[in-house]
């Protein structure tokens, strides 16, 4: 009851007119950040630090949190209609929401996303407004070891995840394990595989990456055909969900929002990493995996749903305990700690006008996305009605200046340009582009968890099944493993069973 | 043909223009408060090398609010965040514009360390020194329900079980990797010191009782402390903090170790940068130093700010360089000995 009431003040202060304008004002700048690649929601937010100043600390942090989520829409966008990630969390609905495209369904990629994303984060808001207290303590529960277990999860489905041979995906996750390991040791702090290149020493940023072998080859793809060819001629009441869609939906909704929501919570993931495994589970439950890949859109639904949840979820340590679970979510404290509030432990009960206020505009915030978005799916979709001849320089334009956003500097560019021509040659190959991908996300925080366990236990991998969170992460780890060779070999007993029968029959005639 | 400038009288664009022409011969000789006044003209860049939020960057900002708003500077103040490198990116980005004088770079920590650790060209000696106007304390502290009630007792249990009281800390090489180093020096004990992906990972990791100890700032402990999540064993300062919530933290030097670290940002020029913008700089930020919101703003965050002016930060940055080259080389993490 209390968190009821402590509710309905914070809509009093979220629904005063100047908070609700800057609610407006910061899920539409989110949507376009969001949809523009290279700026992700935490650079946009960082450039929006100044505006802030003036204003009230709730109206602040309000607009703010407002383009963090809103960049979880946005991102959507340019992933579904051009195949370039708007934002790292987005890349996912890059493989899928594209594949989706082509076939003319890109009104029901992005309207599956939209409501995907609106249900999880009503939900996870839901979650943040009631149980922050307890949901703190079970982020807590996570440290290295189930970091690694769960990055190893991920990085074990990489075989299932491409759609063709499994010794193709596994080239492909190879390459991004070893795009991985270019930058500084997480422990040791000495440079590995830079060649004394200043700009590799913090690594191979994710973004390059992803911009690269997907937006840039694609566009390298493109030019070998013939012009105007892949003009896609849809008629706009045909861009709808459809009862089918919906019911194909509403189950990967829900698992990837709850697989998002726990993800964001733990201080070291981030809604990439939920994305990543919303969509991975999503595979492994759903009934037709061999879509995946090709166009599914439940597998697009459960990554938007994951990564709209991750970033609410994230805000549960924000709140709670004054550390930030994301690299947004680090600039909301800076804001803060420039609105001159110290954040921590006390600040759910010394602020509380603050934190019900920001809780309740995130609930009209994602009202307001919905209404942006869903009418206007099939608007944006059409998009896509202009050729492919006409589209490409834009998108290359686009990429690029994405790329120099990052960090503001030329060599990011050289190396999108130079991952397109590996996604170039990966698909001359038929290499599936997104184990690489998931491997150059998961990598690191399976490198380094696995270090920083094993420093933590003093050598002994008994730290893997020791903690009870941990040892339910080993089982499953175990079982994704386990799985698919016992019905392999189930299927192989069944078959020669059925062979010796067929040779039975055969030799009584 | 000069096109006079709105928002500067025109005979100081032109007293500019002349002594950027006579730049390096006259400046040497003339006495450069005569032109105390000549400020860059446009929008000026303050160039960081963390990502948005993180300290130096908040520091900054806070700092160009207050410098605007004051109009102490009316120049727009633009914080710049140019990650990558461990700082080297940013570094690099201002060395290379020589003589700019629209442009500065924040000095942290890692402008020291990473030529040190990654054996690269210093850069502190090369830029050119403006001033270190903030300074920060930090505390070391333990999980609440430790039997450890002070350094002493700290030592003892690190040596009875050695390599094996656990540390949480940001990477390799940061600010809390070293002060395990002088904990470790100062009690002649080894630590098991466990890097994490920054500040924040360490203190989940240290919220979740996976650690032991670990290094915070006041700002950052004080509500963990208050609301019972960590237990203050020492202030790493030369003396007791004024503050009233820190005044009854014992040193690490009154327990009997001699473990005193802090940390300090400020500013600096790209090379030879012409002795009028350092004196505009150091104008600039003798007002920052003086104002009450500035000040006040600090001490909320247990910050404190003195200003170490131009004519003194040469010798102040040789010895904090020298202070870490030999600390990094104590935990094995300078690549090179970085004496030129």
């Amino acid at each position: 009851m209390d968190a009821l009431a402590s509710l309905a003040h914070g809509f009093s202060v979220a629904m005063t007119p100047t908070n609700l304008l800057f609610v407006l004002i910061g899920v539409t700048l989110g949507q376009l950040i969001g949809a523009l690649p290279g700026i992700g929601p935490s650079a946009g937010m960082a450039l929006l630090l100044p505006v802030t100043f003036g204003l009230e600390p709730v109206t602040a942090l309000v607009m703010l949190s407002g383009i963090m989520y809103g960049g979880m829409y946005g991102g959507t966008l340019t992933s579904v209609l051009v195949n370039v990630p708007g934002e790292a969390a987005s890349v996912m609905t890059a493989v899928d929401g594209n594949q989706l495209a082509r076939q003319g369904r890109a009104g029901q990629a992005l309207a599956a996303a939209a409501i995907g994303s609106f249900l999880a984060g009503i939900g996870a808001v839901t979650a943040l407004a009631f149980l922050t207290p307890i949901l703190s303590a079970f982020a807590l529960g996570f440290s290295a070891p189930e970091y690694f277990l769960l990055a190893l999860l991920g990085i074990t489905a990489t075989a299932s995840l491409g759609t063709g041979s499994a010794v193709k995906a596994m080239i492909g996750a190879t390459l991004g394990l070893m795009i991985a390991l270019v930058g500084t040791d997480p422990i040791q702090g000495t440079s590995r595989l830079t060649f004394g290149s200043l700009e590799l020493l913090e690594g191979i940023d994710f973004l390059p990456v992803a911009i690269g072998v997907f937006g840039i080859a694609e566009i390298l793809v493109s030019m070998e055909q013939t012009q105007a060819s892949r003009a896609v001629r849809t008629r706009l009441r045909d861009m709808w969900l459809t009862g089918k869609d919906w019911a194909e939906c509403r189950m990967a909704m829900l698992r990837g929002g709850l697989v998002g929501f726990v993800i964001g919570l733990m201080p070291g993931a981030g809604p990439t990493v939920a994305a990543l495994l919303a969509y991975i589970v999503e595979k492994k439950v759903s009934p037709h995996p061999e879509k995946f890949g090709h166009g599914a859109l439940d597998g697009v639904a459960a990554a938007e749903s994951a990564n709209n949840s991750a970033a609410h979820g994230a805000m549960v340590p924000m709140l709670a305990l004054g550390i930030p679970g994301s690299a947004s979510t680090a600039v909301l404290l800076a804001a803060l700690v420039l609105l001159g509030i110290r954040p921590g432990p006390m600040l759910l009960t010394e602020q509380a006008d603050l934190v019900w206020g920001l809780i309740a505009s995130m609930f009209v915030g994602n009202v307001i996305l919905l209404v942006m978005n869903l009418p206007l799916a099939p608007l944006f979709a059409s998009v896509l009605r202009i050729p492919y001849s006409y589209l490409a320089p834009g998108i290359l334009v686009v990429s690029l200046v994405g790329a120099y956003a990052i960090s503001l500097s030329l060599f990011n560019v050289g190396l999108t340009l130079f991952f397109g021509m590996v996604g170039y040659l990966m698909i001359r190959a038929d290499i599936p582009r997104a184990p690489l991908v998931l491997a150059v996300v998961l990598a690191p925080l399976m490198e380094s968890s696995l270090r920083q366990s094993l420093m933590l236990s003093e050598g002994s991998p008994a730290i893997f099944v020791e903690r009870p969170l941990s040892a339910v992460l080993a089982l499953l780890v175990v079982g994704s493993l386990a799985l698919p060779l016992f019905n392999f070999l189930l299927a192989r007993r069944a078959a020669r069973r059925a062979g010796v029968e067929e040779a039975l029959s055969h030799s009584s005639d | 043909m000069i096109q006079p400038c709105a928002a500067r009288p025109f005979h100081l664009q032109l007293k500019h223009s002349v002594l950027a022409a006579a730049l390096g011969v006259a400046l040497a000789a003339a006495p450069a408060a005569l032109h105390a006044q000549t400020a860059p003209t446009g929008p000026i860049e303050i160039t960081t090398g963390t990502s948005p939020g993180g300290t130096p960057d908040v520091l900054m900002r806070r700092a160009a609010k207050i410098l605007n708003e004051q109009k102490i500077i009316t120049n727009p103040l633009v914080v710049q965040n140019r990650t990558g490198g461990s700082w080297m990116v940013a570094g690099n980005f201002v060395m290379g514009k020589k003589g700019d004088h629209n442009i500065v770079l924040c000095i942290a920590q890692p402008i020291l360390t990473t030529p040190i650790t990654q054996g690269l060209p210093t850069l502190y000696d090369k830029l050119t020194p403006i001033s270190m106007f903030i300074q920060g304390d930090l505390v070391l502290v333990v999980q609440p329900d430790s039997p450890v009630k002070d350094l002493k007792q700290l030592v003892e249990l690190a040596a009875k079980r050695e390599r094996s009281v656990k540390v949480a800390g940001a990477q390799s090489g940061s600010t809390d990797h070293m002060v395990a180093g002088l904990v470790e020096k100062a009690g002649k004990v080894k630590l098991n010191y466990v890097p994490f992906d920054g500040g924040g990972a360490a203190q989940a990791a240290f919220l979740g009782g996976n650690v032991e100890l670990m290094t915070l700032t006041p700002s950052e402990a004080l509500p963990l402390v208050k609301s019972g999540k960590a237990r203050i064993l020492a202030i790493l300062s030369s003396e007791r903090s004024a503050a009233p919530e820190l005044k009854d933290i014992p040193t690490a030097k009154e327990q009997g170790y001699d473990i005193v670290w802090g940390q300090a940002w400020g500013l600096a020029g790209p090379p030879g940068l012409d002795a009028d913008t350092v004196k505009f700089w150091d104008n600039a930020i003798a007002k920052l130093v003086a104002n009450p919101e500035w000040q006040a703003s600090l001490k909320e965050n247990f910050l404190r700010s003195r200003m170490i002016p131009a004519a003194e930060v040469k010798p102040y940055m040789q010895k904090l360089h020298d202070e870490h080259l030999a600390l990094l080389r104590d935990l094995g993490l300078a690549k090179q000995p970085a004496v030129q």
